[in-house]
């Protein structure tokens, strides 16, 4: 097509996503986005048919976080984009840059309960970072700049742009120029150098605190430097895990309420914690007001709204990690320290005898992370499983684990897995799952059939929500309340029902043969792993509990 | 929480004049923890510049608030004004 045609708000969208690199989207269609989905099949832009929005939702945050790019869903007005918001609000709390695509019904509509007409861009206020509503189709290249500017920008998040049916279909009279100054809110830079210089000088117990921001801050070889040169003991959170390197010897592990009993206690003995990119969430805190009771603080981070927002910080350096950290990277005298520490890592290291023929659900994970083969990207659901999967595997990079962290939502895990095997096609990508998170998002098996994405499901099968099971047994004398889940359908029939091939086993003989014979297939493969229902994760820092105060298993 | 024993602080917020900006400011106020006492917005002003003054009361310091008010892409400026509250 050579002769000018009139560009309409749906051609421009792709025109847009195309500007930005965008190949693949996520999404569902339906009555009032039929002008984009119409533009869709002229447009070289890769589509994927989810088969539910909040899978379309979750593949794009899976998509963003494997290859640190911004993830694309498309929804429909009403229920198709009432169903986004619970992947939105994962995107909000991980701080993971996706924009998402709504129809809304036509301007003239708008404000009369039309059908499938609901005020998206009000619920969007409370689960997005930010959110747009075009009314005028000259405003809409505009806006879809800004939406990807801002889904990247400072501390990434998710953008919602909500567009009306007559704006997909109206004709572009007005070019935005790309040229002109989009948005520029200059932060003041907030750098206590000296005073964190000072501190690190005098510091005789120091504990590096490492958070999911390094990673979406690029500054993973500025960290591992820094841990290199200093020598400081390091601990990270549950969306920190591989910014460290997993072999270096002062490297404590995850944190928290599920952290390793060494990290856990040398953070409440340091007196001093470096924090880059992490933002002292209660999962990782345990009571707040015993946490690391002696330790001063120099916090790094790129959102201003978390220095002191739960702990004061003595130092406060805003900005750019990548740029700020190596300010304060220089030699440390703390060899005492390094080997109280490294002698507590080897005395509490942990352990993978278990008596019994049962499968050993922290034996398989870490077998599972053995043999996978190098940049092989694990996504999680929510549960024992994950924990089990943060404690017992070993990642080189965090966008090799792609774990719903904040928000803790269930189902996250399947459709995360397929965003992130299409936005790294020539990488292993493993889920690991739990037998009810599984059922959450299980229509996504049909994206798997389709597209033939051969991502390994790791299924851990304890017939139970063992998570919460865990809880009624420890804290909720044991009335076990609706978290039986031993009816559960034959998860290798319902694999067959989706062409995908699966197996499953209950003895720890089989473990290793099954795990390999899951890597060596091609396709997609599903391993249900029966594990014992009354296994529990450990340690466990009750709730509102200071962090050395961790139950242990028996 | 009790507005009787609360501190009370009043903010001066500019912002891009959005149609919804009274509503990102109010959701963000209430979702981390502070009553609106009272309210002045001129906003749909047509010069695309909204002013809003707010008294609001809380037991947490106003600066979470101001950060968090300040994080809202709209916001151009917030300023904790006590001089008469
Ligand atoms: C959407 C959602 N609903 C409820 C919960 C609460 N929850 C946390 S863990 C869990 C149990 C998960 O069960 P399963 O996936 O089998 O994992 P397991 O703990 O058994 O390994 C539940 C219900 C949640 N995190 N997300
Ligand atoms: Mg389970």
């Amino acid at each position: 097509m050579t002769e000018s045609k009139t560009l309409t708000g749906s051609s421009l969208l792709f025109e847009v996503l195309q500007e930005h690199g965008i190949q693949h989207v996520f999404g569902y269609p339906g009555g009032a986005i039929m002008p984009i989905y119409d533009a869709l099949y002229d447009s070289d832009v890769k589509h994927f048919l989810c088969r539910h929005e909040q899978g379309a939702a979750f593949s794009a945050v899976g998509y963003a976080r494997a290859a640190g790019t911004v993830g694309v869903c498309f929804a429909t007005s009403g229920p198709g984009a009432t169903n986004l918001i619970t992947g939105l609000a994962d995107a909000l709390a991980d701080s993971i840059p996706i924009v998402a695509i709504t129809g809304q019904v036509p301007t003239a509509a708008m404000g009369s309960d039309a059908f499938q007409e609901i005020d998206i861009f009000g619920l969007s206020l409370a689960c997005t970072k930010h959110s747009f509503q075009v009314t005028d189709i000259n405003e809409l290249e505009k806006v879809l700049y800004q939406a990807f500017e801002i889904a990247l920008e400072g501390r990434h998040g998710p953008v919602l742009v909500d567009i009306p049916k007559d704006i997909q279909l109206a004709a572009v009279t007005q070019r935005f120029d790309k040229l002109s100054h989009l948005r520029n809110k200059v932060k003041l830079p907030l750098a206590d150098i000296s005073k964190a210089l000072e501190l690190l000088t005098h510091a005789k117990q120091p504990i590096l605190y490492v958070g999911g921001g390094v990673g979406m801050a690029n500054a993973i070889e500025e960290v591992r430097d820094f841990a290199n040169k200093t020598g400081m003991p390091s601990v990270s959170t549950l969306k920190g895990l591989g910014a460290i390197n997993p072999d270096n010897e002062n490297y404590l592990g995850m944190l928290g309420m599920h952290g390793t009993k060494a990290a856990n206690i040398a953070v409440q003995e340091s007196d001093l914690l470096v924090v880059v990119g992490a933002r002292f969430d209660d999962r990782v805190t345990g009571k707040l007001d015993e946490f690391a009771p002696n330790a001063k603080v120099i916090h790094f981070d790129i959102d201003t709204a978390e220095i002191n927002k739960r702990r004061t910080a003595d130092a406060a350096i805003l900005g750019d990690l990548k740029g700020n950290l190596p300010l304060l990277t220089m030699p440390l005298e703390i060899k005492a320290w390094q080997e109280q520490l490294q002698q507590m890592k080897t005395d509490f290291a942990w352990r993978y005898d278990h008596p019994g023929d049962n499968i050993f659900a922290p034996a398989v994970l870490k077998t599972v992370s053995d043999l996978m083969p190098s940049n092989t990207c694990v996504t999680t659901d929510v549960g024992q499983h994950q924990m089990w999967a943060a404690q017992h595997m070993s990642f080189d990079d965090p966008s090799n684990f792609l774990t719903s962290g904040g928000m803790g939502t269930m189902g996250f895990g399947l459709p995360a897995a397929i965003g992130a095997q299409i936005s790294r096609p020539h990488d292993t990508v493993i889920v690991v799952s739990g037998d009810g998170s599984i059922m959450m998002n299980i229509q996504e098996l049909a994206t798997i059939k389709r597209y033939q994405i051969p991502v390994k499901i790791v299924l851990i099968d304890n017939a139970k929500l063992g998570m919460v099971r865990q809880w009624q047994d420890l804290f909720f004398d044991g009335r076990l309340s609706e978290t039986d889940l031993s009816d559960n359908p034959d998860f290798v029939m319902l694999s067959r029902a989706f062409d995908i091939k699966s197996r499953m086993i209950n003895k720890k003989s089989e473990v290793q043969a099954a795990i390999e014979e899951m890597l060596d297939h091609d396709g997609p493969y599903l391993l249900q792993v029966k594990i014992d229902a009354t296994e529990n994760v450990w340690p466990l820092v009750p709730p509102n509990t200071a962090n050395h105060k961790m139950m242990e298993g028996v | 929480m009790n507005p009787m024993t609360l501190n009370k602080y009043q903010l001066i917020i500019m912002a891009d004049d959005k149609q919804v900006v009274l509503e990102r400011i109010l959701q963000v106020t209430r979702y981390r923890g502070f009553l609106i006492n009272g309210m002045n917005a001129e906003v749909n002003t047509g010069n695309n510049v909204a002013t809003i003054t707010m008294t609001v009361s809380s037991e947490r310091p106003i600066s979470l608030l101001v950060d968090q008010i300040n994080k809202l892409i709209d916001i151009k400026g917030v300023k904790v004004d006590n001089s008469d509250v």
